[in-house]
């Protein structure tokens, strides 16, 4: 009974926490490096990080890209620390609803959100919600805008020891989001929105030959305690087929991503016990695209765009410049015992509010099983339409599978562009009107 | 029959896959511009092979090579301008079964037959096309008879036209005579042997090069698939879609089973019921327009679509008789009943003359069997229409509802038709119960609709799907015509489960998918004739239980499955395990294998036999009035066992391995 009152007042008290959040937490949220860059003794733009020297940056690498770099299986070099700043809009939008947005009584309920950062307060170790609020700046992030598409988007499947490529994906992904828009019209929402849908994303598998024009539809509802809403296009069936989306631990199509790790964390808040571990100065992969060394080995775009190059061990590495990021340790366990993991670790950078940088994922021994490392580019660094967006575009992926020696690489053409994400495509109809 | 060497046709369609082959080289830069712009064409080809081995048929022999099929494969698709977009898949396909299998397939296959008396119970051995004192009778035996008129009886003693070449005992892949109704059945290509050889609706007509080529024929088959499509923003985030051209249109959320999925007919001739149906629906020009209302206040998604297939009727295409996969053995009743109209012919076990006793008989032409096909010609009131409703509900349930006029795709034989009167030469524009039969499609009338949703306590999703139809034909030997027409209801339950299997992947989920299928004949008749029952063959209320399993493996590069079908009425299942292995990115093998069991031991059904079409010559030792025609339901498995048996239970001596090698250049 103590017990319960104890933690019903925290909750209040965390709760209530949000009340206090002030014009100066929106500046620092936003703009963390105020008062200078992050330091780190010996990191310097133009720093090589391998297996040689890694010992000596040991606080600022997460740890399973330490694990990575421990075992020689890449080199990482340092680039400098940027600014990302977020777009206009999105910043207007948390300082007009300051304050507005408090926690549920229970896990995944949230009230009061309107738009923009819902809790823009620096967290707190001993707030016991702190962790659940980042998870909610995550979800209600600027992530990919109020509508982007990765346009096309290459996966490879990759043997790590032997380097051999085993299967490349070829897809579009499209995004929007039905509610909580902030810059591109229509603001704040997609309308009629009978059902309550915050956000979807569609995709279309271009290659290879048994996946060409399969497509994938899945509609997240604002209520975060109910579950998605999938369907599944399949091109040699040409039907859709409603897809039970409780296996969000699936492989997706056989890669080393499961559904639930789309864009760092794919699921329900109320799907993890979320814990803030605090805060810190770590390197993560984000770089100016345009400044890279691109590959030379994909396939020509006709606007000249150049994908990202990978290499380290089975070329399952990204070759862009990580820089030094303040971040915040969030931790994720499974509420449910059966799930196939033990806990994910993020470094949530804190300027962007984004969860893919570098994480950790645990299997049910404890033991890495899995580090998922999603390099970003400045906007303005990267296609001309992408300028002034205001997004960290994803820009490359590397899921390293480090108890099998796997990989899945991804390369991205990030396209945030409205035109090509119609509210149309995202209803189940727009698939059925395919080939 | 015609010489085997007359083979004018082949030229044509070797020019025809000699340029199909040649297109991935044509590709790209070389197809025409069509109005548009900078967008390239999109060109995909690709090459398969298919190779499949079939053990032992009821013969006892063993069948060997059924499928040497090589297909060639162009997916090529343009951005025109306005916001039109053009698609097109053109395929042509060579099968070499008919020339390296010809024994069974081609033009060997066959040969010399017998029929069979009963006499007293004992099955006997008797001579086809000859008589014998156990038969069959013939013109002098009934002649002999002495009854007024027996020498104006119109059976025969030989069949000087009709060679006793080229044959085989209908049905004798899949079930023994065994006292019922037998009659020989053509097997060569039509070139060869053209006895039977009609347009049953796109087969039943084909010559050996028609079959290596199936593809290259007056429908254009060629072209499997050619429309424009576009979608035009009418405001309020509602657009207007069209898609116009050869095309499949695919309504229904279930798995094998047509219940809502009829608007396309189907190619079981390619590969039975094995293939994907996107690989065997029979594309037609259709014009398709949907109203994307988007959402409402209400509901999540709206579209009202409205179809017009303006193409020439085209019928299910069963399989000719003599090929590899002759769905419901159909081809060959229909080739073997062709033939005994235009020739006669054998059939055993007919003439009831005593107790147990029932002679092999030899009909002349004209007297049973059938006559005519009658396919629906094109015309405005030919063509079909259907509309369908699609929504989703604000709690995520997605359904819609279903309406379509059209043609059966599957024929209907009308009998009690015209005829010669085999014992008095007399003919009549009707004998009502005669076994004397024409063929026709039938308009329907379709009402249903569907619906899926998920569940998250159960981690699995569900399809509904159901279909009323009305104008729908079934053999029925309780009427004068030999059919009626009955509503029929249909419906699927299906639910999907990804599960965790840890033996098989502990990272990714194999997918249990279940499916019971359920049909219900409206005003079904079945009753005692006295020896046995007569009416519908068809079971009344029949289920069908379908299981898939899929597992993958190693990047879903390898991926196991097993699909298991019982049809629980016919009491009869298949078993069809496969493996998928991607090797590339280009290449993919499967190898796999169906075997079917169960038994048709209660699929015999009345025969009409003992119908007594021909008043009181016919009447043998039945019950009833003999001046009186009616069926007292003497049975067999031929001909209705065929739709009791089903396409799992008819196909029962199919059991086959097969290689597919699919390659993408």
């Amino acid at each position: 009974m103590k017990k319960t009152i104890i933690a019903t007042t925290l909750a209040l008290f965390a709760a209530g926490a949000a009340q206090a959040a002030t014009e100066a937490d929106v500046e620092n949220t936003f703009n963390p490096y105020k008062g200078g860059f992050p330091k780190a003794a010996g990191l310097n733009a133009g720093t090589v990080i391998n297996k040689g020297n890694v010992d000596q940056f040991k606080d600022a690498v997460p740890a399973g890209v330490y694990k990575l770099l421990k075992d020689g299986l890449l080199e990482i070099k340092v680039g400098p620390t940027t600014q990302f700043e977020l777009s206009k809009a999105y910043i207007e939008a948390t300082r007009k609803n300051l304050g507005k947005t408090k926690l549920g009584a229970k896990n995944g309920d949230i009230e009061g959100y309107v738009a923009g950062r819902p809790f823009p307060e620096e967290p707190d170790v001993k707030d016991p919600r702190a962790g659940e609020k980042l998870a909610w700046n995550y979800k209600y992030g600027v992530n990919w805008g109020d509508n982007a598409a990765i346009y096309p988007f290459y996966w490879k499947y990759r043997n790590m020891q032997t380097g051999q490529v085993e299967k490349t994906l070829k897809l579009n992904m499209h995004f929007l989001n039905f509610k909580h828009r902030v810059k591109d019209a229509p603001v704040p929402e997609v309308t009629p929105n009978p059902s309550e849908l915050f956000r979807a994303i569609y995709v279309k598998v271009l290659e290879p030959q048994d996946l060409k024009n399969t497509q994938l539809l899945i509609q997240r509802y604002e209520d975060d305690q109910k579950l998605d809403d999938a369907y599944l296009y399949l091109g040699f069936q040409r039907r859709v087929r409603r897809l039970a989306t409780g296996q969000t631990t699936d492989a997706f199509l056989g890669s080393d991503l499961m559904i639930e790790d789309f864009e760092g964390y794919n699921g329900r808040i109320s799907d993890m016990k979320w814990t803030y571990k605090g805060t810190k100065n770590v390197i993560l992969p984000m770089w100016n695209h345009n400044e890279l060394k691109l590959a030379g080995d994909m396939p020509a775009e006709s606007d000249g765009y150049k994908y990202v190059n990978f290499g380290g061990q089975g070329g399952c590495f990204h070759e862009g410049t990580w820089q030094l990021r303040k971040v915040y340790v969030l931790e994720a366990a499974p509420v449910n015992a059966n799930h196939p993991i033990s806990k994910r670790v993020f470094y949530m950078d804190a300027q962007l509010g984004n969860l893919n940088g570098a994480n950790e994922i645990y299997d049910r021994k404890g033991e890495l099983w899995k580090v998922f490392m999603v390099g970003k580019s400045h906007p303005d660094a990267h296609l001309p339409l992408n300028k002034g967006s205001g997004i960290g575009i994803d820009d490359a992926f590397s899921m390293v599978d480090v108890q099998s020696k796997h990989c899945t690489t991804g390369q991205f053409k990030g396209q945030v562009d409205g035109k090509l994400n119609p509210p149309s495509m995202f209803q189940v109809q727009y698939m059925r009107g395919g080939d | 029959m015609k010489n085997r060497s007359s083979r004018k046709t082949p030229a044509l369609s070797l020019t025809a896959l000699a340029v199909a082959a040649a297109l991935p080289a044509f590709a790209q830069d070389n197809l025409p511009d069509m109005g548009s712009s900078s967008e390239p064409w999109q060109v995909d080809t690709y090459y398969e092979n298919h190779t499949a081995f079939r053990g032992r048929d009821d013969t006892g022999k063993v069948v060997g090579l059924s499928k040497f099929r090589n297909t060639l494969q162009v997916e090529a698709d343009k951005k025109l301008s306005g916001g039109w977009v053009f698609h097109s898949v053109l395929r042509g396909s060579w099968d070499g079964v008919y020339r390296m299998n010809k024994g069974q397939y081609g033009e060997d296959a066959g040969g010399a037959i017998g029929a069979q008396s009963t006499l007293g119970g004992n099955l006997t051995d008797v001579p086809w096309g000859g008589t014998s004192p156990a038969g069959p009778l013939g013109y002098t035996a009934v002649a002999g008879l002495g009854y007024p008129g027996a020498t104006n009886n119109k059976f025969m003693d030989a069949y000087p036209n009709n060679p006793n070449d080229g044959l085989r005992v209908l049905g004798d892949r899949w079930h023994k005579v065994n006292g019922g109704v037998a009659f020989a059945t053509p097997v060569r290509p039509c070139n060869v042997d053209k006895r039977g050889c009609t347009d049953f609706g796109g087969y039943g007509d084909k010559s050996t090069s028609d079959l290596e080529f199936p593809e290259f024929n007056s429908r254009l088959d060629f072209l499997r698939e050619a429309y424009v499509k576009n979608s035009f923003d009418i405001g309020g985030g509602q657009a207007l879609f069209l898609k116009l051209g050869k095309q499949q249109v695919v309504w229904g959320r279930t798995d094998l089973f047509r219940v809502l999925d009829v608007i396309n007919p189907v190619d079981y001739s390619r590969n039975n019921i094995y293939d994907e149906l996107q690989d065997i629906r029979i594309p037609m020009w259709i014009a398709q327009a949907e109203w994307r209302m988007g959402a409402s206040e209400t509901m999540q998604d709206r579209n009202l679509q409205l179809i017009w297939n303006f193409d020439q009727f085209r019928a299910n295409n069963l399989g000719q008789c003599g090929t590899a996969n002759v769905a419901l053995d159909a081809g060959c009743f229909f080739r073997g009943m062709r033939t005994l109209w235009d020739y006669g012919g054998t059939v055993s076990n007919f003439a009831n003359v005593g107790p147990d006793t029932y002679l092999a008989t030899n009909f002349g032409p004209g007297q049973i069997g059938l006559a005519n096909v009658n396919l629906p010609k094109w015309s405005l009131a030919n063509t079909q229409i259907g509309a369908k409703f699609e929504g989703v509900t604000m709690g995520g349930l997605n359904f819609s509802l279903n309406a379509l006029h059209y043609r059966s795709q599957l024929p209907s034989l009308h009998g009690g038709k015209r005829a010669t009167n085999s014992f008095t030469g007399q003919y009549q524009n009707a004998w009502p119960y005669l076994i004397s039969f024409d063929m026709e499609f039938p308009r329907v009338n379709l009402l249903g609709g569907s619906m899926d949703f998920q569940s998250e306590t159960l981690g699995a999703a569900f399809r509904f799907e159901g279909a009323m139809t009305w104008g729908e034909e079934f053999a029925n030997t309780n009427r004068e015509q030999l059919y009626s027409k009955n509503r029929v209801w249909r419906s699927v339950i299906g639910v999907d489960r990804p599960t965790f299997v840890p033996w098989i992947n502990p990272h990714r989920t194999t997918l249990f998918s279940a499916q019971l299928f359920w049909q219900h004949i409206f005003d079904h008749e079945r009753e005692n004739g006295g020896v046995g029952e007569r009416g519908i063959p068809d079971f009344k209320d029949n289920v069908i239980g379908t299981l898939l399993m899929k597992g993958f493996l190693a990047g879903d590069r390898i991926s196991p499955q097993l699909i298991i079908a019982r049809d629980f009425r016919s009491r009869t299942h298949a078993i069809a395990p496969a493996l998928e292995w991607s090797t590339t990115d280009k290449l993919k093998f499967t190898f796999g294998a169906n075997f079917k069991g169960g038994s048709n031991g209660g699929n015999s059904f009345d025969d009409c036999r003992s119908c007594n079409p021909f008043a009181p010559y016919t009447a043998g030792t039945y019950p009833g009035d003999p001046m009186v025609a009616y069926s007292r339901g003497l049975s067999g498995m031929e001909p209705l066992g065929r739709f009791r048996a089903g396409p799992i239970g008819s196909a029962i001596r199919e059991d086959e391995i097969f290689l597919t090698m699919r390659y993408k250049f």
